[in-house]
């Protein structure tokens, strides 16, 4: 028993800290709703290897366990990255078969997006906004296609999220319905992490704000109301981090254990981020509530990310389902 | 990253296995759909379980070999615990003695104390309990008035303890006294073992909400305790029962192991009960069931990350508060699901054929929130330990006890 990061892993979060304190920010989300650029977006990601860490090397990606590209999602999740790397996690899944599709996956020069629901008018999905190049579930085929892209106004920018009607599809698979499924649950697993760094990053504001702030003759996290709040949000980061790291271990080390792990994974994660982004606003009161102000950049991240891939009720389902036949078996 | 057994610890999960088949016309077993045996009915087979299984070499694993233990790493406890678990072994009789009196004598004992009781600690030759808490102080532990004053090479105690699990079949205990009430609360204390035989102590039994009575109250009138007894200095009591208190957050859902029916309990019973529901009930019993088994497999992975720092060497600190406070939470949505799965059983003690595992559990979770650090005290712990928000401001940690109490000290 080892439920623990390695030395290698260590340091690939620690690049990616890096790598998206330097150009991310919630101040880049907050733009995003007024039309501003998405940062860092799909290039830079293609470009440092990220949207390739797992693709298989021979199509020019890292070859790495979805462990790894979970480690770099939560740091990215903390400064509200976008594009996600839920689709280059999804898509790779999805390409294992077109070393050539995965290969422009890995450098960056296709923009993917994959579509959930009809691929004759999708669901919104992460990342359509800008994509040229779309993955969808046509049946039981797996098809590739150009389409028509109908945005919403978006409620969290980073998100990308559109609408597609295909206006051309070619089938890369049959009876890839299954590949389908596992797909969609790595790209829980790369959600949850994602909200996992986001849900972390809301607990340190609010912890920061708490120790300063001074109301009624001292710091307002010497009072219980206030300092509870915060730790339950910090205990549910603390459980999400266990989820989040076993699911992504499951999907390279055992499979079997994946689609209860994602969902386990990705249900916690709808609840603890929006607890933590719930609690960062209301510890900082009026200052909290405004435009200006970073927490509701995190609390739309998290009123979004709670319905993506299946929302908290479904994925409950899921679990439930899955206990009652036999996955905890002896 | 890896959560099979290392080829080491798969021999040694190998060795346990063996070692309980071997054994298992001598062990205490738990029949299908109890959880634990009453150590009032079965003090003598629960005690002779834990000797075999001290004998055999399961018992006090992580513990230094001069002190009668394994020098195991507690990696390999988790295995034994598992694997007891697998055999329906119930809790030992002494596992507060294990897990916080034993580590509380090896923490602060004298030579002689540690070698007259840690090996007979270990086969339940004596069985010990913790006597902290009294009726004026729970979670304020340090506000306790039981009086310790010196006489010649003897200590005379005065008081009550309350809420004391298993003291009515304990032979000893470690016992919180107050020795010197003209310093600041946390300054006044001492430590000592106590015989729980001695003249002068006498148990009475506490029913529980649920119809229980694990606990006991205890009362001392002028006992006497050699001053061989004493645990740590005069005056140093707090810092050794904080040893205990860190010691009983990990014992409590700290490594991944679940405090009330685990996982696995929980979806066999969803699988015996969720067809009898009409449908409508089936999906909202799904969502409960869902929930609870999210928050569960959450609390047993931040479990075994903390055994994982833990076994590399790390010491148990404030965080492991962390895990009996989701732990108590998972236990509480494990036991509402599992009523709920009980249709209109549910609205009674038991079902019709007297079973009633889940309305027994559903009782036994408000318990879990309180014993060993209410989930308050815990959020206070963590809040400040763990996340470095400020205390509240206090008046009660710098003046003599005696001046923040009105009958100035006196009992």
């Amino acid at each position: 028993m080892n439920f623990d990061l390695d030395d290698d892993q260590r340091d690939i979060a620690a690049g990616a800290r890096d790598f998206f304190r330097g150009s991310a920010s919630p101040a880049a989300a907050r733009a995003g709703l007024e039309g501003g650029r998405l940062e860092p977006g799909r290039k830079a990601l293609a470009d440092i290897g990220f949207t390739g860490i797992t693709v298989p090397e021979e199509s020019g990606g890292s070859g790495r366990p979805l462990l790894d590209l979970a480690v770099v999602a939560e740091q990215g999740g903390a400064v509200l990255a976008a594009p996600s790397l839920v689709t280059a996690a999804r898509a790779s899944v999805l390409l294992a078969g077109e070393p050539h599709l995965a290969a422009q996956l890995a450098d960056g020069s296709t923009a993917f997006a994959v579509l959930d629901g009809s691929p004759d008018g999708s669901a919104p999905s992460i990342d359509a906004a800008d994509a040229s190049a779309f993955l969808a579930l046509d049946g039981d085929d797996l098809v590739l296609g150009e389409g028509e892209v109908v945005p919403g106004r978006p409620l969290d920018a980073t998100r990308g999220l559109a609408s597609v009607r295909l206006t051309s599809r070619r089938v890369l698979a049959t009876g890839a319905a299954d590949l389908w499924a596992r797909a969609r649950q790595v790209g829980a697993v790369v959600l949850a992490a994602e909200d996992l760094g986001a849900a972390e990053r809301c607990v340190q504001l609010g912890v920061a704000y708490a120790q300063e702030r001074e109301a009624f003759g001292r710091r307002i996290g010497s009072y219980q109301a206030v300092k509870h709040m915060l730790v339950d949000a910090w205990v549910g980061v603390e459980q999400l981090r266990s989820l989040v790291w076993w699911s992504a271990w499951a999907a390279d080390s055992a499979p079997a254990e994946l689609p209860l792990a994602s969902s386990a994974a990705k249900a916690c994660a709808a609840g603890a981020f929006e607890q933590a982004a719930a609690t960062l606003i209301q510890v900082h009161g009026g200052i909290g509530f405004t435009w200006e102000h970073d927490a509701h950049l995190f609390w739309r991240r998290a009123k979004v990310d709670r319905l993506l891939l299946g929302d908290e009720a479904e994925h409950l389902d899921v679990v439930a389902r899955l206990a009652v036949s036999g996955a905890f078996a002896a | 990253m890896d959560f099979d057994d290392s080829p080491d610890e798969a021999a040694y999960r190998a060795r346990v296995r063996e070692l309980l088949e071997r054994h298992s016309g001598e062990l205490l077993r738990l029949s299908p759909g109890q959880e634990n045996v009453d150590a009032r009915t079965h003090e003598a087979e629960m005690r002779r379980t834990q000797r075999v299984l001290a004998d055999a070499g399961l018992v006090g694993v992580p513990w230094p070999k001069e002190f009668g233990g394994q020098g195991g790493t507690l990696v390999q406890q988790s295995i034994v615990s598992q694997e007891l678990a697998r055999a329906r072994v119930p809790v030992l009789i002494n596992h507060i003695g294990i897990g916080m009196c034993g580590p509380t004598v090896i923490g602060h004992g004298s030579q002689d104390q540690r070698d007259r009781y840690l090996a007979r600690l270990l086969r339940a030759d004596d069985v010990w309990c913790q006597l902290f808490s009294e009726p004026a102080s729970g979670s304020d532990l340090a506000a306790l008035r039981t009086t310790a004053v010196r006489d010649g090479d003897d200590w005379v105690v005065n008081g009550q303890k309350v809420w004391t699990t298993l003291a009515h079949v304990s032979d000893y205990g470690i016992l919180l006294t107050r020795t010197d009430p003209e310093r600041p609360k946390h300054a006044g204390l001492t430590m000592f073992v106590v015989d729980m035989h001695a003249p002068g102590v006498t148990v009475r039994p506490l029913r529980q909400m649920g119809g229980q009575s694990d606990f006991n109250e205890v009362f001392f009138h002028d006992v006497r305790i050699p001053d061989s007894e004493r645990l740590g200095e005069p005056g140093e009591g707090w810092r050794v029962a904080l040893t205990t208190l860190m010691n009983e957050r990990v014992a409590i859902g700290g490594a991944g192991g679940a405090i009330g029916p685990t996982v696995e309990t929980l979806a066999q019973h969803a699988r015996d009960r969720l067809p009898a529901l009409d449908p409508e009930r089936q999906v909202l019993a799904r969502q409960a069931v869902g929930r609870a088994v999210v928050a569960a497999l959450g609390a047993r992975y931040t479990g075994y990350r903390r055994l994982t720092v833990l076994s590399q060497g790390g010491i148990p600190g404030p965080e492991a508060s962390a895990g009996k406070l989701a732990g108590t939470e998972a236990a509480r949505l494990v036991a509402d699901a599992g009523v709920r799965l009980l249709g209109d059983d549910a609205l009674y003690a038991a079902t019709a054929d007297g079973d009633d595992q889940w309305q027994r559990t559903q009782a036994y979770v408000p318990g879990i929130a309180i014993a060993g650090g209410t989930d308050q005290v815990l959020r206070n712990i963590l809040g400040e330990r763990v996340l470095g928000l400020p205390p509240e401001p206090r008046n009660d940690k710098t003046a003599a006890f005696s001046a923040s109490r009105s009958d100035g000290g006196a009992r």
